[in-house]
């Protein structure tokens, strides 16, 4: 029993993560059309700075707070200088911020090393729980917890305010939003840095989890991302998160059952998903 | 009009042979062993690209894992001559599988996600060839994982003179089948979905077959010059199943020219070029080390600025000054039809 718990939370710390990043993934792509290679690059910026600001500081606060700043700042300039200029023409977009990402993952290695940084928890997050012996290690928790924290901010933002409104009115029509008199290049400019910072964060926490970053992990995660976004359908927020938590749920339990087919099961579940319904779980759009 | 084409097509023709045979005659008067090695990889990375330039350049595919089918080329090589001897023949049946395994995995890949819109390709090759950078990693009895294995190849594969011989000779014979492929009716209505997909459809054209072969034809050409590679190394690792081998092709037809083939050709000399030259930079200052930046760099800006790249520039260049001396043709004559009235 108490390794069905222990696997079930590590699942949902590991989809979690991997919500972070598919949330700015599949609202980028619902608003913009924008498939953003770029984004496990950002991830992998909030992983590298937040262990570099936590070295120096000794703040975990702080260090996620400065991985959420570098990621916005670098997706700022992404937005303005990779993606406005080929605005509107998919297959220079998809080859644009891949070109993005090859030199921010190359930039990491400039600027720390090419081998693999190790990343420490914070002395109050060690450790971990025991509950009537089940043992839940803290860090996974705290990751569940904000989490569920932004989710339900996202949430928020996107149900009960004027933004979040013409963000999901932008997603179903944003010729109508524009001719309502709204720029929808400000929500879009808006929009994405939203999704950077989330992906910045979610950098930022996994790199305790896993106690070791490497540049290479951007590209990694954003596949996971990719998979999780198919899934869960474009564009919709409610269907990532699902599509994550099944994601990282599945791999966990995989990995410690079946560890041949950890990889496997989530490109079968994404190949199920194309074949009987290309749109997603909760997708609107094709 | 008609004539005219036939003409400039011949004339283009006549240039890429000139191109060739100055190739074929370089190893006579130049013997060097590093420019045999560094021409062979410029030949077979220009096979890739050209079967990457068929799906981006001609139809308007992007493929962000086509990389995986050079790495099932390679490996299949490796793993039949490690295996069954270092044999000419074991080499053509390594590269014959790898034709059939790639063959079936691109239907696969095209019959699943090219009905869908162009990112979903993107996505699926990306995730299926990551996917394939595992098993090469995990299955080690086959594999050797990511330390990979040498292997004995037959004598005209491990003689770099010679073996700069197949492959040129499997580049140039490559690029006239695939430019005969391009300009047959076939190629046209490739060319015309990645000009308007819509309007290839409303002309009655079945748009997922046309896409459904170029998918195949490129992901067996990929394997084929993955073969050639595995032979020119006489080593296999987990590396050619790496995205670095995809950006490569990438980078390749980007900046040569898409949609030219002979634009691969020449990305595929700029690029290893250039890696050869930065790379070597490396004792100056350690960050031409990470010269995938400055390549990075270069294909941002090619992108963005240059979409039509080396070949499509020039040939734009070329129109564009034919149109201008035309019009000044046109004045000259109409002001000396002035003078003349």
């Amino acid at each position: 029993m108490d390794v069905i718990i222990n696997l079930l939370v590590n699942g949902l710390a590991t989809g979690m993560l991997i919500f972070l990043l598919a949330a700015g993934l599949t609202l980028i792509f619902g608003l913009m059309s924008v498939l953003n290679f770029a984004h496990g690059g950002l991830f992998a910026w909030g992983a590298f700075g937040g262990v570099w600001i936590f070295g120096l500081t000794g703040s975990f606060l702080l260090s996620m707070a400065g991985a959420i700043v570098i990621g916005m700042l670098i997706g700022l300039i992404l937005e303005r200088f990779l993606i406005r200029p080929v605005y509107g023409d998919h297959i220079q977009q998809l080859l644009v911020t891949l070109g993005g990402m090859l030199v921010l993952s190359e930039l990491l290695k400039v600027f720390w090393s090419p081998n693999p940084i190790p990343a420490a928890v914070p002395s109050y997050l060690q450790g971990s729980f025991d509950f009537g012996g089940i043992i839940l290690i803290k860090y996974r928790l705290f990751v569940i917890l904000v989490g569920v924290l932004i989710y339900i901010a996202l949430h928020l933002l996107l149900t009960k305010t004027r933004l979040g409104l013409i963000v999901r009115a932008g997603v179903i029509d944003k010729e109508m939003v524009q001719a309502l008199g709204i720029n929808i290049k400000q929500v879009f400019t808006f929009v994405f840095l939203l999704g950077a910072g989330m992906a910045a964060l979610g950098g930022s926490l996994l790199a305790p989890y896993s106690g070791v970053i490497f540049a290479e992990m951007g590209m990694q995660y954003a596949i996971l991302a990719f998979i999780v976004v198919i899934i869960g359908g474009m564009g919709s927020v409610p269907g990532s998160a699902v599509a994550a938590l099944l994601v990282g749920v599945l791999g966990s339990f995989m990995a410690y059952f079946v560890p041949e087919l950890s990889l496997a099961v989530n490109m079968l579940l994404m190949l199920f998903v194309l074949l009987v319904k290309p749109s997603g779980l909760f997708g609107a759009k094709g | 009009m008609i004539m005219m084409v036939r003409k400039a097509g011949s004339l283009q023709t006549r240039l890429f042979l000139v191109f060739f045979l100055s190739l074929a005659i370089l190893p006579l008067i130049y013997d060097s062993r590093s420019l045999y090695i560094l021409c062979t990889q410029i030949f077979i990375f220009a096979i890739f690209a050209m079967s990457y330039d068929l799906l981006l350049g001609y139809t308007g595919i992007v493929s962000f894992g086509h990389g995986m089918f050079f790495g099932i080329g390679a490996y299949s090589v490796a793993i039949f001559m490690k295996n069954f001897g270092a044999t000419t023949g074991n080499f053509l049946f390594g590269i014959l599988v790898a034709v059939v395994i790639a063959a079936i995995i691109s239907y696969a890949i095209g019959m699943l996600s090219l009905r869908l819109k162009s990112h979903f390709y993107a996505m699926l090759t990306l995730a299926v060839s990551q996917l394939l950078f595992v098993v090469a990693e995990k299955w080690r009895s086959l594999t050797a994982g990511g330390d990979g294995f040498t292997f004995s190849v037959p004598d005209f594969i491990r003689d770099r003179f010679s073996f700069y011989y197949v492959c040129l000779l499997a580049m140039i014979v490559l690029f006239f089948v695939l430019r005969h492929f391009v300009q047959s009716p076939l190629g046209k209505v490739l060319k015309a979905i990645g000009q308007n997909e819509q309007r290839a459809e409303a002309l009655g054209y079945q748009i997922i077959n046309y896409k459904v072969i170029v998918s195949v034809v490129a992901g067996v050409i990929a394997a084929i010059s993955g073969g050639l590679y595995a032979g020119m190394l006489r080593f296999v690792n987990t590396t050619v199943f790496s995205i670095e081998i995809t950006l490569d092709a990438l980078l390749m037809t980007m900046i040569g020219g898409i949609g030219t083939l002979f634009g691969s050709i020449l990305g595929s000399g700029v690029v290893e070029i250039a890696h050869d030259g930065l790379t070597s930079l490396a004792k100056v200052h350690p960050i031409f080390e990470r010269w995938i930046i400055f390549m990075g760099l270069l294909y941002i800006v090619v992108v963005l600025i240059f979409p039509s790249g080396i070949t499509g520039s020039f040939n734009n260049w070329l129109e564009q000054r034919k149109k201008v001396r035309m019009q000044q043709k046109e004045i000259q004559m109409e002001e000396a039809g002035k003078k003349a009235g």
